[in-house]
């Protein structure tokens, strides 16, 4: 039953094309000739479809008369010049119904896609736009991308791209200031050194950066766009299906998302925030090296990074190949420090390393820095409470509150000493947050004292007051007594 | 001590004769009737002022005009001046009970016909102190230079800048360029505590000589001695300033008490590039005009709506002054109801577009 359908069915494939190609007589005579465009289009995918040379070039193609095949009467345009490239390409490409007639599952709105792309800018003539379909695809001899020999295959695509994007001369053009090193940058990442072998799994430019609609990285609606990096990264890393043969974890985003990174940059829209590409680079994507993570994360926490360099822990980790700021701070679920990081509790991370038999020295000094660490934001909360109740009883304390900012300054720089694990630095630096909260502390007292004071004066000066306005008010009384017995100055008989 | 004094009386009098004036004194009595007390409030208003001149002298000690200086500076004076809190915030409670008293003063005045001849003058300068009063407030407000000052500054000349042909120009009189910025904050403090108190002592100097000369007003329903019913009034001296004392005092607990139940706020320092914080209002005494031009719609036939408002506030406030030499019937003594339906009318819209102003 099955071998005759598929007999039946190569055969009417095969008449179809004999009937369309002996119909396309504009063929039959360039390929008589041998030109190149035709040779190509032998094996162009449009060509197995049944369409003419005419479908793209006007004209009639059912007409072996030269004169009559050529003719401008007959919708003859010749070979489409700038943008009436992409138009042409269009008429049948945007058309849903014409592409259904072919039988293609192809989108189609790659035209008006491209449109609203980067590559849909003006090009130096100010006539067309900067890259036509052809400019990826070619055209005459244009095959499926998922076709091995396509410019736009997974394993070729970085090339195409590169034929512009690396020529500097050409890229000064339009944008001095964009890299042309993507290429090669990306033949050092690890997509790029798998795509090289030939595993067309792996991200190209397009898995990234889109095929038609490709943005600007700065503009919002990119899918290189900091905030949307994310997101295209774990389109295939949190696939685990597609990234079974890699044998890597696929949690990085779900982990990334709950990070203090990832709420900043996920939720708070904070640009500065780290996206994926800010650790691993973006075109040479790479995972950082167990020695060179505190370079990463120094191109942020620098000073963090510094200190951590010039700390004993630098050698040390080195030593034991622990991945310096990782050991202790994770990688992709980094949540924001807090004190509990510190010292000595089985929940410190210290307490990981050190213990009061093993490594004691720097056991204690983690329970020491734990201890001052904790004092000081003791210290700070107390005096931002009196505040609080002092600023609720009315009294002015806005320098005092600005003044505790210091003592905050003086708590996050101890968080960042922490990383010279050098106690007496760490000390001194708390030190100078206790002596201001200490200060902010006394003013706050000062101020709730001093409404206390206010209230106890206003009862003073108010019984002074009304005494003495008791006393005028008596004296009144009695002087127009006087005055009534006397006859001087009787209220009631004046006239 | 009794000898002390005497001498010293014989020696100013000497000088200054002062014999006469203690003898005009001594003639010198009030009305008394069942509205007379209304008359203090005239005392209050002159107290109030007095207090403002002291405690605003004071306040000059510490403060510095200008952009960077004044926030700090009045913070400074709440904070770390020995009682600053206290003296700036009975200057600003009793700039807003000033107005109040002023307010009741002059509707007192109104309702009783007491601007009608021979009292034109002492009505005028009266209401151009409260018109001055009101400067007083709207250009003290900005001094602290603090967020919601600013804004209301910003607002109020906003107003003034729709004023048809001289508002422009007026705007930028008042703010020192198109924006409220250093230099209104300067200027503001200029006319505050020069051009202003120069201006305004001036007219109380009239204001209280000619109440001394002509003496209290009596309501023409309260006067029946053509009716052959003996007037009641009582001595100006001691008697009615005594009592003027007595209430001095007990204005002056209320002072104390609420600069210290309810110390004047701050704020957070003014910042020109911040937006505006929501609940933008200006002081009390100016709501009802805040918010007549916002229930005003944008066209009024071909007028803008907001120019229209500030015009009829502009009329209405000009026919108000002006009542003495329009209101012939009180003038005659006769008694003019209009008057009275035209003052309940005020009153009542000023309260409840105040109210309203507050709600909504």
């Amino acid at each position: 039953m099955k071998r005759p359908m598929i007999v039946a069915s190569i055969v009417a494939v095969l008449c179809f094309h004999v009937f369309a190609v002996a119909a396309d007589k504009c063929f039959v005579c360039h390929e008589a000739m041998g030109d190149k465009a035709s040779t190509l289009f032998k094996r162009d995918i449009h060509f197995a479809k049944g369409i003419s040379c005419s479908g793209c070039h006007g004209g009639n193609s059912n007409t072996d008369d030269m004169q009559e095949a050529m003719d401008k009467a007959n919708g003859f345009r010749g070979a489409p010049k700038g943008d009436d490239v992409s138009k042409a390409c269009a008429a049948c490409h945007s058309d849903g119904v014409k592409m259904k007639s072919f039988g293609s599952r192809l989108p189609t709105g790659q035209w008006e896609a491209l449109q609203s792309g980067v590559h849909a800018k003006l090009s130096l003539s100010g006539k067309e736009h900067i890259a036509q379909c052809t400019t990826c695809h070619g055209a005459h001899g244009i095959v499926s991308v998922s076709n091995a020999s396509s410019p736009v295959y997974p394993l070729n695509v970085v090339k195409t791209c590169a034929r512009c994007h690396a020529d500097a001369a050409y890229m000064q053009t339009y944008n001095p200031s964009l890299p042309i090193d993507q290429l090669e940058k990306y033949r050092t990442s690890v997509h790029g050194m798998r795509n090289a072998k030939g595993d067309s799994k792996t991200a190209e430019c397009a898995s990234c950066h889109g095929s038609h609609d490709i943005r600007s990285a700065n503009d919002l609606k990119s899918a290189v766009y900091a905030t949307n990096i994310p997101a295209t990264c774990s389109k295939c890393h949190s696939d685990a299906e597609y990234m079974k043969s890699y044998n890597i974890p696929t949690d990085q985003f779900e982990r990334y998302a709950k990070s203090v990174h990832g709420l900043a940059l996920l939720q708070k829209h904070d640009l500065g925030a780290p996206a994926c590409n800010n650790c691993h680079g973006n075109h040479g994507a790479t995972p950082p090296g167990v020695e060179s993570i505190s370079k990463v994360c120094g191109t942020c926490h620098a000073l963090n990074a510094d200190l951590f360099s010039a700390s004993p822990h630098k050698k040390g980790f080195d030593a034991l190949k622990l991945p310096e700021c990782e050991t202790c701070h994770g990688n992709h679920e980094i949540v924001a420090a807090t004190n509990e990081l510190l010292g000595t509790a089985p929940e410190a991370v210290c307490s990981r390393c050190h213990s009061a038999s093993e490594r004691p020295k720097g056991y204690e000094a983690a329970g020491a820095m734990r201890q001052l660490t904790d004092s000081l934001e003791a210290a700070e909360q107390d005096a931002r409470a009196l505040l609080d109740e002092a600023e609720q009883k009315g009294m002015e304390v806005g320098e005092a509150k600005f003044t505790l900012r210091d003592a905050r300054q003086a708590r996050l720089e101890s968080r960042t000493a922490v990383h010279s694990f050098n106690e007496k630095k760490f000390t001194e630096t708390v030190a100078k947050g206790l002596s201001t909260a200490s200060f902010v502390r006394q003013e706050a007292t000062n101020a709730i004292d001093e409404y206390y004071f206010r209230r106890i004066g206003l009862g003073v000066a108010s019984l002074i007051i009304t005494i003495l306005a008791v006393s005028l008010y008596l004296f009144i009384r009695r002087l127009e007594r006087q005055q009534a017995r006397t006859g001087t100055h009787n209220p009631q008989s004046n006239q | 001590m009794k000898n002390l004094w005497s001498n010293l009386y014989v020696w100013l009098d000497e000088r200054v004769q002062l014999e006469s004036l203690v003898a005009f004194m001594g003639k010198k009595y009030v009305p008394v009737h069942r509205h007379s007390v209304w008359y203090y409030f005239g005392g209050v208003t002159l107290f109030l002022f007095i207090v403002q001149v002291i405690t605003g002298i004071l306040l000059l000690l510490y403060y510095k005009s200008g952009e960077e200086l004044a926030f700090e500076s009045i913070q400074f004076i709440m904070s770390k001046v020995q009682f600053g809190w206290l003296i700036r915030s009975i200057h600003s409670w009793a700039a807003n009970l000033f107005i109040l008293a002023a307010v009741i003063h002059m509707f007192s005045v109104y309702f009783e016909r007491a601007y009608r001849k021979p009292r034109e003058l002492t009505w005028l300068t009266g209401m151009l102190m409260l018109f001055l009063g009101m400067g007083f407030g709207f250009s003290g407000y900005l001094l602290p230079w603090n967020e919601l000052a600013f804004f209301a500054t910003k607002v109020g000349t906003d107003i003034a800048g729709v004023v048809p042909f001289i508002g422009k120009p007026m705007l930028i009189f008042l703010r020192g360029g198109e924006e409220v910025s250093g230099a209104t904050l300067s200027r503001f403090f200029g006319f505050h505590v020069a051009v202003m108190p120069g201006i305004f002592t001036v007219l109380l100097g009239i204001h209280l000589i000619l109440v001394q000369r002509q003496g209290m007003s009596e309501p023409l329903h309260t006067d029946r001695s053509e009716a052959g019913v003996p007037r009641t009034t009582m001595p100006f001296f001691p008697n009615f300033l005594l009592r003027d004392l007595l209430l001095w005092l007990i204005v002056l607990n209320i002072l104390a008490i609420l600069a210290v139940f309810f110390p004047w706020e701050l704020g957070t320092k003014a910042d020109p590039f911040a937006s505006a914080p929501a609940g933008i209002a200006p002081e009390w005494y100016f709501m009802f005009m805040f918010q007549t031009l916002k229930i005003i719609p944008a066209k009024v036939l071909f007028i803008d709506g907001e120019v229209l408002g500030v015009l009829l506030f502009g009329v209405a406030f000009l026919l108000w002054t002006i009542i003495p030499f329009w209101d012939r019937k009180s003038a005659r003594g006769e008694h003019n109801r209009a008057i009275t339906y035209i003052g309940l009318f005020v009153v009542g819209y000023v309260l409840l577009l105040t109210i309203l102003g507050w709600v909504l």
